[in-house]
């Protein structure tokens, strides 16, 4: 059975090369454009991990951890951002890994792979 | 029964003495918008000019590290040269702006020999045993010299510079260091320095020192605020930057793996394409709003400038329905620092109210002269208004509240307006819509004809 992850990121090509990358990496991926939608995803479907950025329309990744830990507080949650300073806001924490966004996705895969295998 | 008195007075009562006179001169120049080099220019000039004090040179030193360096000296070279300016200043009309507007214009001039030969000094403050002009900064004293030819303690360079026997060194303060120095002679008139002199530059130094401290806290605090917003611009041009470059990795890596079949390299390459035009965009956006400086204001047709703006304007709504009206004043003039900045600020304020109004509403753009001093170019708008939350935020850097916006518009608007010495007004309900108004000072000679 394939390992579901959800990923939540505003840029569209950005989300188009995850959800192609993570795939071809073996899991079953699906994308979220924001906080809000990620979460009503999450309320329907179960999933083995979360890969959100920080800086996005309408709430941000930090708040939406928040409501994660209220709703699920056993997903996994990988913070992908292109800023290293949020790794000071002590909510980011709370998170299992903070990958800083890079042209190689190395990073990120061995971090999922980490997590859930 | 009340009365009423401007607060900054510019003519006196005759039984005003002097000094009351010379007081209002210094403290209503702190409220000048000169530079402090002009504003020191107008306490010295009130120290040396005929209704002042009526010492004959004034010299000034600022503090620059742990030296006093040499700024400029004021007063006539000579006792003809006295003779002729004193002449002048004498004359009935001449008051203190003429006065300094001609110190002004001597500090600039080649023939300002004074100044030149200042210019070249530069003393310690800090040390225990040093020569006079140079301070004791723990010290806090003035210093009056008699007989300089044959006191040891003051450098004989100096003695010969200065060229008279009797001067008056004062510290000018901050809150515990020394910032300036003011020497103060009557190397023409030869009048003794009595006490009642040295009391009343007591406290012109009190103030000068006051006000250069105000100046340099001031200029700290635009410091500051210069490195925060340079930390948030790197900050913001970093993931502004890491997305695209993110992207175009991504693709680029798909491209070389030989797995990937034809039409999703094709598809990748038009990717990469578009990111790399996104990042062409970010970078022009940033240049231009790095690139603003304050030149010089020109006096600029407003009709004129906002001709190009229009048409872009009236191509950007085409097939929308949007009423955009234009009023512009003929003949309007405003001063500026930059007109094709001004445009281009003009255009991003008109962009904003299209983007507010979305597919149907009214853009107005008008020009007017609001009064004798002040032009206004004002863009109002039917559109959604700017949300209660963010009003106080808007000219923020990098605060934006489109998906893709930069949030460089209207922090750019504002330093352009700021630049040109402007101002902005707005009014927005959230619903209804949103007017700018971008007030620009008139030219100076036609302000008179305003009606």
């Amino acid at each position: 059975m394939k390992k579901k992850i959800l990923i939540v990121e505003d840029e569209k090509n950005l989300c188009l090369l995850y959800r192609e990358e993570l795939t071809k990496a073996g899991y079953k991926v699906t994308a979220a454009a924001d906080a809000d939608t990620a979460l009503d995803k999450l309320k329907k479907q179960a999933f083995d991990l979360i890969v959100t950025d920080i800086r996005m329309p309408g709430k941000n990744g930090i708040e939406l951890i928040t409501q994660i830990m209220a709703l699920r507080k056993d997903i996994p949650i990988i913070i992908n951002t292109a800023y290293q300073s949020y790794k000071h806001d002590f909510m980011t924490w709370a998170a299992d890994a903070y990958v800083v966004k890079s042209a190689s996705l190395d990073e990120l895969k061995a971090k999922i792979k980490e997590l859930i295998g | 029964m009340i009365e009423r008195y401007n607060l900054f007075l510019h003519e006196f009562s005759l039984e005003a003495s002097k000094e009351l006179q010379l007081f209002s001169i210094i403290a209503q120049s702190f409220f000048q918008p000169f530079s402090l080099m002009d504003n020191l220019l107008v306490i010295m000039t009130a120290l040396t000019a005929g209704p002042g004090l009526g010492f004959n040179r004034a010299m000034l030193f600022l503090t620059a590290g742990d030296s006093l360096k040499g700024e400029f000296w004021l007063g006539p070279a000579s006792v003809a040269e006295a003779e002729s300016i004193w002449r002048v200043l004498s004359t009935p009309g001449i008051g203190y702006p003429e006065i300094i507007e001609h110190n002004r214009s001597l500090l600039t001039s080649e023939a300002d020999t004074l100044t030149k030969r200042v210019k070249k000094l530069s003393y310690p403050i800090y040390e225990e045993e040093s020569l006079i002009p140079a301070l004791n900064a723990s010290a806090r004293q003035m210093i009056l010299v008699r007989d300089a030819r044959n006191e040891p303690g003051v450098d004989r360079n100096f003695v010969e510079l200065i060229g008279a026997d009797e001067f008056l060194c004062i510290p000018l303060m901050g809150q515990k260091e020394v910032l300036g120095e003011i020497i103060l002679d009557n190397a023409i008139t030869k009048l003794p320095i009595v006490a009642r002199d040295i009391e009343l530059a007591s406290i012109c130094g009190l103030m000068a020192g006051n006000y250069i401290y105000t100046a340099k806290l001031q200029k700290r605090i635009v410091d500051m605020k210069k490195v925060a917003a340079m930390g948030e611009m790197a900050m913001f041009v970093t993931h502004q930057l890491r997305n695209p470059l993110v992207t175009i990795g991504g693709f680029a890596d798909q491209l070389l793996d030989p797995k990937t079949g034809e039409k999703k390299k094709r598809r990748n390459i038009q990717i990469i394409r578009s990111e790399i035009r996104r990042l062409e965009k970010i970078l022009l956006r940033l240049s231009q709003f790095l690139r603003i400086e304050v030149h010089e204001k020109v006096a600029v047709d407003v009709r004129e400038m906002l001709k190009l703006v229009q048409e872009s304007i009236l191509a950007r709504i085409a097939g929308r329905r949007i009423t955009l009206d234009i009023e512009i004043e003929a003949g309007l003039r405003v001063l500026l620092c930059d007109p094709t900045h001004v445009g281009e600020a003009v255009r991003n304020v008109l962009d904003n109210a299209i983007d507010a109004v979305g597919d149907e509403g009214r853009v107005d753009l008008r020009a007017y002269r609001e009064n004798a001093e002040w032009a206004v170019i004002a863009v109002a708008d039917t559109g959604k208004g700017i949300p209660e939350s963010i009003k106080d935020k808007i000219f923020d850097s990098f605060v934006s509240t489109k998906e893709k916006g930069m949030g460089l518009g209207l922090a750019y608007v504002k330093k352009v307006v700021d630049a040109c010495g402007g101002r902005i007004e707005i009014k927005s309900a959230e619903g209804r819509g949103t007017t700018f108004k971008l007030y620009f000072r008139t030219l100076p000679r036609e302000r008179g004809t305003a009606s």
